[in-house]
């Protein structure tokens, strides 16, 4: 064996001992006990949950015109907390480099989804049984169905993409978890971290059958989104306004969903970068590819709507004048120009510049907008969708008269605040424990990246193993 | 596998690895007998060792097959015990049977695929083996499970092939 040999597998050796103890000091450092922020951000759920409280003793659920508000909430939650996974999945079974320092971050995510199936039960109870007549794709009178399928269905959907989001994170997590069990000074934590590592010891077949088992559960997770962006859009809301009927509105659906996945991921791998001491691990790299993916979304979410609406707007129907006038023009015209705005219009004229698209601020001011824009996108649709549920027309095939906009009340405030803090405290409680830079992709990456010297500059040369 | 005792020796550079496991397996013992421990996937085949094998490929496969076959005989056989022509079409009409078999195929490879996933991973590992918490360091284990009369033998090829360190798992 040569000694240039020897000496760069010293070297690998060393480097691999450096970044493990750099990502375990950087997980068990202090940045993530931030008590003031944390007894502000629980201050601010509990508030949320007394507005929860409030509402339901308030308005009870005969009364889903009360709802909207809170029904748009949870389903923005769903479409962004809840849609942020994507980001480490997608890249991963595309077998991209660029995304391991963030995969933990996007899929940190996942276990999120607990709270929001817990905001979703009272949304269950406010959505009409098919029973009251609506048109629904169930065919509920001539097939004889369950009045309460789309509760079923939706629920068992939901579970479902919980219970893979927390499998998703905990497979990809096993290794890390072993690195922390050695690592682990105290008793508790070093009990915890066994349990959690799963006697993961290192065999290859160990490191084989991950591989699988991520790239098929990313693949699930994936499909059980899709779905239930599906059942969402189509049976929490199309089916409560009368006469809409437009294929493509679960597909527009679903790709602001991705597009609001991204955009919480940049926003989260921005926090972690100022405030999480992850500068080293999150870099300039990501934000470009991210916003890139983010613009790229932007494109295919207008693209979408754009059909839907031509198909509407040419048609002028009675009914489909009367959509346009409820979820565009009408009532929600400034939501609706918002969402038009944020979600399209500032990432087009923003992205395309190289001053903005190449850095870390920019796509991260995009991708708040987005996010704001997405929240406008639910509401002028859920938030009428809800109010007709008690208009004297709901179960005809159009709709003749188109209400007047409603404001969210206190609770709804409350609800949307403590809800935010809550996500974002359980986030960042959930980093205690789980490390947010995944130790052993870092380790693998570090096996295949290197800076060479070419000619007069430096390059980085990335291996890929398959 | 109860009557089994292991030995891991630990090493820091990827070559060494490779020359040990050659003189390990030049020793006698199986490629059943040894595993390599590692604290980051390294690319099948870096040590020369055999690359895991394992056959999940082929529960889609069947489960589509079984899918296809299912979705094919429900829509076939619907059509042939309640014969109704529709829009002047012939009975068994493959555009609209061909959706049925595409879902049936998907939800086959689908099913097949979970419960290959679950069976290709037989949880729980029972016998763990020796191990050092060094692995997560950055070191490389070479992990030899064997009956307890070769153990001796174990640990003289593990020290001989340049180890930095030989441990028993039954100590």
């Amino acid at each position: 064996m040569s000694t240039s040999q020897n000496t760069h597998e010293q070297t690998q050796f060393s480097k691999q001992a450096d970044l493990t103890a750099k990502l375990v000091g950087l997980h068990v450092s202090k940045y993530n006990k931030n008590t003031i922020f944390l007894i502000i951000l629980s201050v601010l759920s509990i508030i949320g949950l007394i507005g929860l409280i409030v509402k339901i003793t308030n308005d009870g659920f005969d009364n889903p015109a009360k709802w909207g508000y809170y029904v748009t909430f949870v389903v923005f939650l769903l479409t962004t907390v809840q849609a942020a996974p994507m980001v480490a999945i997608a890249p991963f079974i595309a077998k991209g480099h660029w995304n391991r320092s963030i995969s933990k971050v996007a899929q940190l995510f996942a276990p999120l989804g607990l709270i929001n199936l817990l905001l979703f039960i009272p949304v269950l109870c406010v959505l009409p049984s098919l029973s009251d007549g609506r048109r629904t794709l169930w065919f509920f009178e001539s097939l004889k169905m369950n009045a309460y399928m789309p509760h079923i269905i939706t629920l068992i959907s939901f579970i479902c993409l919980v219970l893979l989001g927390i499998a998703l994170l905990w497979i990809s997590t096993v290794p890390d978890f072993a690195v922390l069990r050695e690592n682990s000074k105290n008793t508790y934590n070093k009990k915890l971290f066994s349990i959690l590592s799963n006697r993961w010891i290192g065999t290859s077949k160990q490191w084989f059958t991950q591989k699988h088992r991520i790239g098929i559960l990313g693949a699930f997770y994936f499909m059980t989104l899709v779905i239930l962006n599906f059942q969402i859009s189509s049976d929490f809301a199309m089916s409560l306004i009368p006469g809409w009927i437009d294929s493509l509105y679960p597909a527009t659906h679903t790709a602001n969903s991705f597009q609001a996945g991204v955009a919480t991921v940049i926003i989260a791998m921005y926090a972690l970068r100022k405030w999480g001491g992850c500068k080293d691990f999150i870099g300039f790299d990501q934000f470009w590819a991210l916003g890139k993916l983010m613009f790229a979304l932007s494109l295919m979410w207008v693209w979408f709507f754009f059909s839907s609406f031509i198909i509407f707007w040419y048609g002028a129907k009675p009914t489909e004048k009367a959509i346009i006038e409820l979820s565009m023009t009408g009532p929600y015209f400034i939501p609706f120009l918002g969402s038009a705005f944020l979600l399209f219009i500032l990432p087009l004229l923003t992205m395309p510049f190289n001053r903005i698209r190449r850095s870390i601020l920019g796509p991260t001011i995009l991708a708040f907008f987005i996010l704001i824009g997405s929240f406008l996108d639910r509401l002028r649709i859920y938030v009428p969708a809800y109010q007709l549920s008690d208009h004297p027309n709901k179960h005809n095939f159009y709709l003749p008269d188109v209400p007047k906009t409603i404001l969210p009340d206190i609770p709804d405030l409350m609800i949307i605040v403590g809800g935010i803090s809550a996500v974002i405290l359980t986030y960042i409680l959930l980093t205690k424990f789980i490390p947010v830079v995944s130790i052993w992709q870092q380790k693998e990456l570090s096996l295949y990246k290197i800076h060479k010297k070419f000619h007069r500059t430096e390059v980085l040369v990335l291996g890929k193993p398959e | 596998m109860f009557n089994k005792r292991s030995v891991i020796g630990l090493f820091t550079d990827e070559d060494s690895v490779a020359d040990a496991l050659d003189k390990v397996s030049e020793s006698g013992f199986k490629s059943t007998e040894y595993e390599i421990l590692t604290g980051t996937p390294y690319p099948d085949g870096t040590f020369g060792d055999e690359e895991p094998k394992h056959k999940l490929y082929r529960f889609p496969i069947i489960g589509a097959m079984c899918g296809f076959i299912v979705g094919l005989l429900l829509t076939a056989g619907n059509q042939i015990a309640f014969p109704l022509i529709t829009g002047g079409k012939p009975l068994l009409s493959i555009p609209p049977m061909l959706i049925i078999m595409y879902e049936g195929t998907m939800l086959g490879a689908i099913l097949f695929t979970v419960f290959g996933i679950i069976f290709e991973s037989r949880l729980p590992r029972l016998f763990m083996g020796a191990y050092d918490t060094k692995i997560t360091e950055g070191y490389i284990g070479i992990c030899i499970t064997s009956s307890p009369d070769k153990m001796l033998q174990a640990e003289e090829v593990l020290k001989n092939s340049g180890a930095e360190e030989v441990k028993r798992g039954w100590e």
